[in-house]
């Protein structure tokens, strides 16, 4: 059992028997036993995997890296999965987040079995996610990533939830069908499925494949873009992750679209037009994290801002990523890259959780959720016995950090990214979309300003169970920390991404340049927010929330965002 | 863009026809086709998995965890299905302004008479949507439908068969037993609570047999009975089981939460 190779598997191994034992507390047992079970189940699914990341974490640090077929049979014909520094890595992203979340939805639902099993489906799939290096496994791990999704969207019941859900599965599935079809390319020109055996078939062909074989790739990454929801391919994630019940929003926005974004980077590696995927992938994500935010801006329902926001943010990771991947990862460059990139990844997942669960909990206990409608949300919340406002305490960290205010993470990640992005062009559109979002949330944290006149609202009856605040104290701290302990985390990430042992870049996270520059960042947020809060700014904030958005855009963008990159790749 | 308009149409086209066009390349492929994997699995699937249907041998041995995750595919849509059924009911008929409770009885007899596929000799009070001839065929054939689809599950591994194949049938067979049952002759497989219990305890029996193999050698999803060889598919027999109880219960259930809602 020891063994290093049966090891790996656990990550993926307990939560599906978590989420077995879930499943079973629902259709079997009753009362206190269906209880003992369903948290029992959760516990195997989300806390003995933390057991397992400390124990190989000595192995991954000193740059081991450990391989293993499922089923032990011969490497060409199973799958194979390989967990290294990055697959460490992405298990930290998803099982900080997702343990979470889960303990919020004990407080704020949906709380049943059956959730708790789609739920540590969904861990399970996202681990298997980032390990498997096989295109045939992916696929299918994306699938279930998928179909668990779109269940855990619906079950919040809202309005336009099942619709919101249905049109996210349409649009996901028809992409996975040319995602199938990249993977036919690849095997009918090497016979291998597994990224090695692509890499050496390709290598032993004529041309290395020609034309046939970039198709098949560039099939495979429009996929997955649509995952990932950069532009032009995300007009489904605001419906989506705005309507989702507040826990499921925190995995989707936090986890669900960077995993399969650092699963793709092992597939690009596997032919040379990989590579300047990567540079056209990189352009669209600092376009898509200014548009992203100019999008954030003009909303009014809080959630659905939050989501525009996770778009911008996801701009901010992929305008990193693709760099890296343009320049080849294992160059000292590119693993600087690549570690910004996870790090501005992993601090999102941390900050953006915490915004949803925080955000949830006061508009559920405000019944309101129009942020030019809510007004002295702190209050209300006081009101309804929250006697420390830590609801209010843990928006404002996540406030802070997304708009990179030191000494929170995000102040850190966003230092990182443009230090090793300084001098290019996606660093002018960070730079912008930096003050888009310090305004956003200048006007967003105005909901919790004290009231100046009546329009009461009433609280919601009841308390906040002690599960939300633990769960939003966990990810606030996790937030405070991570500001704190920034260069040690940033060396730690650079070592664990680059097995070759790449200097690690000396970034001065707390120097006074980068402190004014955050400064200056957050007095042009302001000035922006007051520009937006004229009549002539908020007409034009109505244009850009109310311009239409069809179902068929969803088809068009995805078709065109295909071809385009197709013919890049050429 | 608004939907509908010409404007949009040109795009839907234009876009559409790009794909399609980028597309070509992977369809007219002139490489051999390749030969490695076939005859690696022709030459040792029969040695190393026990089967003499090398598909069974692929799906259930060598690419087992593929899988099982598209029957985690098939559990988490079952379970997504029902959750938005049981919600969808209300907001349906919300929708459609439509109040079932307030609903007089004539209302109620005009929806169950446009939707009726009865005889007119055979006007009936319940059932609405059956004949005497379908329950008659349904009620006699649903066990032997049933048997048949363990048949197809079980020999999975020697003749044309499996899990997934087995499980449907099986489900198929469910469903005949659900709307034969004219004789009030009450069977447990037609009871969603029974039918749920049967595919969490296979899920169970799948997740756990996923670790056994760790602690025999063969890792995970492995072969852990290879070492008592009294049969030499044995693990293979218990994946197709569960597979095909996973299977056969969950979609069984799903058909019958859909036909099960009656107006009445």
């Amino acid at each position: 059992m020891m063994n290093p190779e049966n090891l790996i598997f656990l990550p993926v191994a307990l939560p599906l028997a978590g989420a077995a034992a879930a499943f079973c507390a629902k259709a079997w047992c009753t009362g206190s036993l269906a209880k003992i079970t369903e948290y029992g189940g959760a516990l195997i699914g989300l806390a003995l995997p933390w057991a397992f990341l400390a124990a190989v974490l000595p192995v991954i640090a000193t740059g081991g890296v450990v391989e293993g077929v499922i089923g032990r049979w011969y490497e060409g014909i199973g799958i194979t999965f390989r967990f290294d520094g990055l697959s460490w890595l992405v298990m930290v992203l998803i099982y900080s987040v997702t343990t979470a979340a889960w303990i919020y939805s004990l407080g704020a639902g949906p709380r049943n079995a059956s959730f708790s099993a789609v739920y540590l489906i969904l861990v399970s799939a996202l681990s298997a996610t980032i390990m498997t290096t096989d295109v045939f496994n992916l696929f299918v791990c994306l699938e279930m990533a998928g179909i668990t999704s779109y269940v855990l969207i619906a079950s919040s019941g809202k309005p336009g939830a099942a619709l919101a859900s249905f049109s996210y599965l349409l649009i996901s599935a028809s992409s996975m069908v040319f995602f199938l079809l990249g993977v036919y390319g690849l095997y009918r020109l090497t016979g291998a499925l597994s990224y090695e055996g692509i890499a050496q078939g390709l290598q032993s062909l004529p041309d290395g494949g020609g034309t046939a074989a970039v198709v098949s790739l560039a099939l495979m990454i429009a996929a997955v873009s649509v995952r990932v929801a950069v532009m032009p391919v995300s007009g489904w994630l605001p419906d989506a992750h705005a309507l989702a019940p507040h826990a499921v929003s925190a995995v989707l926005s936090g986890v669900l679209i960077k995993v399969p974004l650092f699963a793709l980077a092992r597939v690009m590696l596997l032919m040379p037009a990989g590579m300047q995927a990567g540079a056209l992938i990189g352009y669209a994500g600092a376009f898509t994290a200014l548009f992203g935010v100019i999008l954030a801006l003009s909303q009014k329902d809080a959630k659905r801002l939050l989501a525009y926001h996770s778009i911008s943010q996801i701009g901010y990771v992929v305008s990193a990523w693709g760099a890296a991947v343009h320049v080849g990862v294992t160059t000292p460059a590119g693993a600087a890259l690549m570690a910004a990139s996870f790090l501005h990844g992993l601090y999102h997942a941390m900050f953006k959780g915490l915004l949803f669960l925080s955000i949830g909990t006061t508009v559920d206990r405000t019944g309101q959720r129009d942020v030019y409608q809510l007004r002295g949300a702190a209050r209300i919340l006081r009101s309804g016995g929250e006697r420390i406002p830590v609801t209010c305490i843990c928006f404002f960290i996540g406030a802070l950090a997304i708009s990179a205010i030191p000494p929170f993470n995000g102040y850190v990640s966003k230092t990182a990214l443009s230090h090793v992005l300084s001098g290019s062009f996606h660093y002018y559109l960070l730079t912008a979309a930096g003050v888009g979002t310090a305004a956003s949330f200048i006007k967003l944290s105005r909901i919790y300003w004290p009231q100046k006149q009546g329009g009461e609202h009433s609280a919601a009856r009841g308390r906040t169970p002690a599960s939300v605040y633990i769960s939003q104290l966990f990810l606030g701290g996790l937030c405070i920390a991570g500001g704190i302990s920034a260069s040690a985390v940033f060396a730690m990430v650079v070592n664990l991404l680059s097995a070759s042992g790449a200097p690690v870049p000396e970034v001065a996270f707390y120097s006074s340049a980068n402190m004014l520059k955050a400064l200056l960042t957050v007095a042009a947020g302001l000035i922006l927010f007051l520009l937006t809060a004229t009549k002539k700014g908020g007409a034009l904030l109505t244009t850009i929330r109310t311009r239409p958005r069809g179902f068929q855009d969803l088809f068009i963008s995805f078709s065109l965002a295909a071809a385009v990159l197709v013919i890049w790749m050429l | 863009m608004k939907p509908g308009t010409r404007w949009t149409q040109f795009w839907t086209v234009l876009s559409f026809a790009a794909l399609a066009a980028v597309l070509v390349p992977v369809f007219v492929i002139d490489a051999p086709w390749p030969a490695a994997a076939r005859d690696y699995v022709e030459a040792q699937g029969v040695r190393e998995i026990g089967s003499y249907n090398l598909v069974s041998a692929v799906y259930l041995g060598y690419r087992i965890f593929d899988t099982v995750g598209e029957i985690i595919v098939l559990i988490a849509s079952v379970i997504g299905t029902v959750a938005v059924f049981s919600a969808a009911g209300a907001v349906l008929a919300e929708g459609y302004e439509i109040d079932l409770r307030n609903m007089s009885d004539r209302e109620k007899q005009e929806i169950m008479d446009d939707s009726s596929f009865t005889l007119p000799g055979e006007k009936r009070h319940t059932h609405a949507l059956r004949t005497h001839l379908l329950e008659v065929v349904t009620g006699v054939l649903g066990p032997v439908v049933v048997l048949f689809g363990f048949y197809i599950m079980v020999y999975g591994h020697s003749s044309p068969g499996g899990g997934f194949q087995g499980g449907v049938i099986i489900a198929s067979g469910i469903v005949f037993l659900a709307l034969g049952n004219r004789m009030e002759s009450s069977t447990m497989l037609t009871r969603p609570p029974v039918l749920e219990r049967i595919e969490s305890a296979a899920f169970l029996v799948l997740a756990l047999a996923s670790f056994g193999g760790m602690f025999t050698g063969t890792g995970f999803f492995g072969d852990f009975l290879k070492e008592f060889a009294l049969y030499p598919a044995g693990f293979m027999m218990i994946m197709k089981v569960s597979i095909g109880l996973i299977v056969g219960a969950g979609i069984g259930y799903l058909c019958i939460a859909m036909v099960g809602r009656e107006i009445t």
